[in-house]
């Protein structure tokens, strides 16, 4: 075994090479680090500056007063919800339409995917979707969040992708053994296919739970908004209580304990940590799942 | 093969007889297709009739289909909009400043990320870099915000140090496209970089020591191995963002807006969210919304041609 020398050139760049990802790894995770303390800080001590690396006056009292906000907890409820039935029902529906679509000798299967596909080149823009939302009565239902949303294009096609690569002899024998289409999916293609099951779960899980649009802009009740349109409101407006008046004595009360700044801090963690929680442990599926998307089918 | 041959040869001949009952086999593949079929026809395709609107004039009680027609008023409407051009200028100019930042900041991380040989450094840092793409725009404008502000923000603290005067960076115009770019490429460069790592792990290691052998050093072995290898990825990729060069992000835009940036930071979206569903002019804002698609759809058409015409690749 030959082994060649590092240069002086070579080891500039290691070291170049480590302390830039060093870095950018840092610039990466410190803002989200930097919240945290802010939100786990004494909201009036905060005030003074200086809060790097560790909280001064450790407390839970953010956190404690942010859920004490009842239209906080409805928000969450309806995050909770939205993205518990909405990714249940994009997966099942996603995988079953990408296993349809993945069988070859389908008649029609061209046409149908182009159809599908249009619909990603060509869209009717913003307004005529919303008035179409609105006569069908959507934007006063919780529904607004998951029927519109049942499909992405792209994870049909992932779907489609992986459901190719099983081996046709699993199939074949399958159907010796007189198992039909339902049985197959759910007792032989689905379970083969979790690691891209659990890609999209992901993906749809994680654009339920950040969307912050639809509630914002098409959806007028405030008991109707989820947790992500909330954090927007109450980030973009600089009063705290403007975003939530509807208890606004309840707030003049709590403020005696804390800031809206600190408030927002914990609002801000609350939102993502559930994000935090799952997707390292996805990891390895949805590296899986780009590259089989990048393929082109 | 010969029966292979004669087989679709049969089946052909009885094409027209058997279609149906070739499709009745498949019934139940149909049925896991129907509601897909479905929903790509009410939420995609309707609306797609919807932008008929744009030369009508909305009216609640009778819905799109029975509106008066008023041809192409809303039309001229937009295209003589006192800040047309500028719309069209600022959703180009970021699009165009994402791209030309954001479109290489991926492949650099992902060379300078395959160098690394510490398998624990590497996925510690990988999981890091993934972060900011899975966090909702509006905690990333947050965060940005929070650091930039005036008031205690990060970035004033330490100018203030330095006994400079504290500055509103979001609120500034020139600060603005460097701040969307800096956040776009910030959330997306981790993630973004996945695709050119995998493209990067199918270079064969052998070419890599037989240039060391011939005395290349890392510089030399980046650009005549690594950068050569991973060109069709990189190519592909190009072509298909090119598709999306009047489409600037709004998320991220409405996010980051601030009244002393709007002459900068309106875009063809934010104009048709604005017009559209605040302020309720229905067929204008339809109009800002068909010209934005139309645009696009020319886009991806001729990139699509040109792939198609330059590599084997192409959309459809």
């Amino acid at each position: 075994m030959m082994v060649i020398k590092e240069s002086t050139g070579e080891k500039v760049f290691k070291v170049f090479n480590y302390s830039f990802l060093t870095s950018l790894g840092f610039l990466t995770f410190y803002p989200f680090f930097y919240v945290l303390i802010l939100s786990l800080n004494d909201g009036f001590d905060s005030l003074k500056g200086g809060l790097y690396f560790w909280p001064r006056e450790l407390t839970l009292q953010n956190y404690i007063k942010a859920f004490e906000d009842p239209l906080i907890l409805n928000a969450f409820s309806i995050s909770i919800f939205r993205t518990v039935v909405g990714t249940f029902l994009c997966v099942l529906l996603t995988a079953l339409a990408g296993y349809a679509l993945a069988r070859k000798d389908l008649p029609g299967r061209g046409i149908i995917t182009f159809f599908f596909f249009f619909t990603t080149i060509f869209s009717g823009g913003l307004i005529p979707f919303f008035i179409l939302l609105r006569s069908l009565r959507l934007t006063s239902s919780i529904w607004i969040y998951v029927l519109p949303y049942l499909y992405q294009f792209f994870n049909i096609i992932i779907m489609r992708t992986y459901f190719q690569t099983i081996p046709n002899e699993i199939r074949e024998s399958a159907v010796i053994d007189g198992c039909g289409e339902l049985k197959m999916f759910f007792k032989i293609f689905f379970p083969l296919s979790l690691p891209m099951i659990a890609t999209i779960t992901l993906f749809y899980g994680v654009g339920h739970w950040n969307d912050w649009f639809v509630g914002a802009f098409f959806v007028a009740d405030k008991n109707l908004k989820p947790a992500a349109t909330i954090l927007q409101k109450i980030l973009s407006e600089t009063n705290f209580e403007q975003a939530t008046d509807t208890n606004r004595m309840n707030f003049n009360i709590n403020r005696a304990k804390t800031t809206p700044e600190a408030l927002r801090m914990a609002f801000l963690m609350i939102t993502t940590l559930p994000i935090l929680c799952v997707y390292p442990f996805l990891q390895k599926y949805f590296i899986k799942g780009i590259m089989i998307g990048s393929i082109k089918g | 093969m010969k029966t292979m041959r004669l087989k679709t040869k049969k089946s052909n001949s009885h094409n027209k007889k058997s279609i149906w009952k070739r499709m009745r086999k498949y019934k139940v593949l149909y049925l896991f297709l129907l509601p897909a079929i479905v929903f790509f026809f009410i939420f995609g395709y309707i609306p797609m009739y919807g932008v008929t609107l744009a030369f009508k004039e909305f009216r609640f009680d009778t819905g799109i289909l029975m509106s008066p027609w008023v041809g192409l008023k809303y039309v001229e409407k937009f295209f003589s909009y006192f800040q047309f051009r500028l719309l069209i200028r600022n959703s180009f100019l970021i699009s165009f400043l994402k791209l030309l930042f954001g479109f290489p900041a991926p492949i650099i991380l992902a060379i300078m990320l395959n160098e690394v040989r510490a398998k624990k450094f590497k996925r510690v840092f990988q999981t890091v870099s993934y972060l900011p793409y899975f966090v909702s725009w509006v905690v990333v404008a947050t965060i940005f915000t929070k650091f930039l502000s005036p008031h205690q923000g990060l970035f004033n603290e330490l100018r203030m140090a330095m006994d400079k005067e504290p500055i509103f960076f979001l609120g500034i115009v020139k600060y603005f496209y460097i701040v969307i770019v800096t956040s776009d490429i910030w959330k997306n460069v981790g993630f973004n970089s996945i695709i050119y790592l995998a493209a990067l792990s199918s270079i064969s290691p052998m070419l890599y020591e037989a240039a060391s052998i011939d005395g290349a050093g890392k510089w030399k072995k980046i650009i005549h191995i690594t950068l050569p290898s991973i060109l069709p990825t990189v190519g592909i990729l190009f072509i298909l963002s090119m598709s999306g060069l009047l489409r600037a992000g709004y998320e991220q835009i409405i996010l980051f807006q601030q009244p002393p940036t709007i002459p900068v930071s309106e875009v063809l979206e934010t104009y048709s969210v604005k017009v559209g569903l605040q302020q309720g002019q229905y067929s204008y804002a339809t109009v800002v919304g068909l010209f934005q698609s139309i645009v696009s759809l020319i886009l991806i058409v001729t990139t699509n041609k040109i792939a198609k015409k330059v590599s084997d690749t192409s959309l459809w």
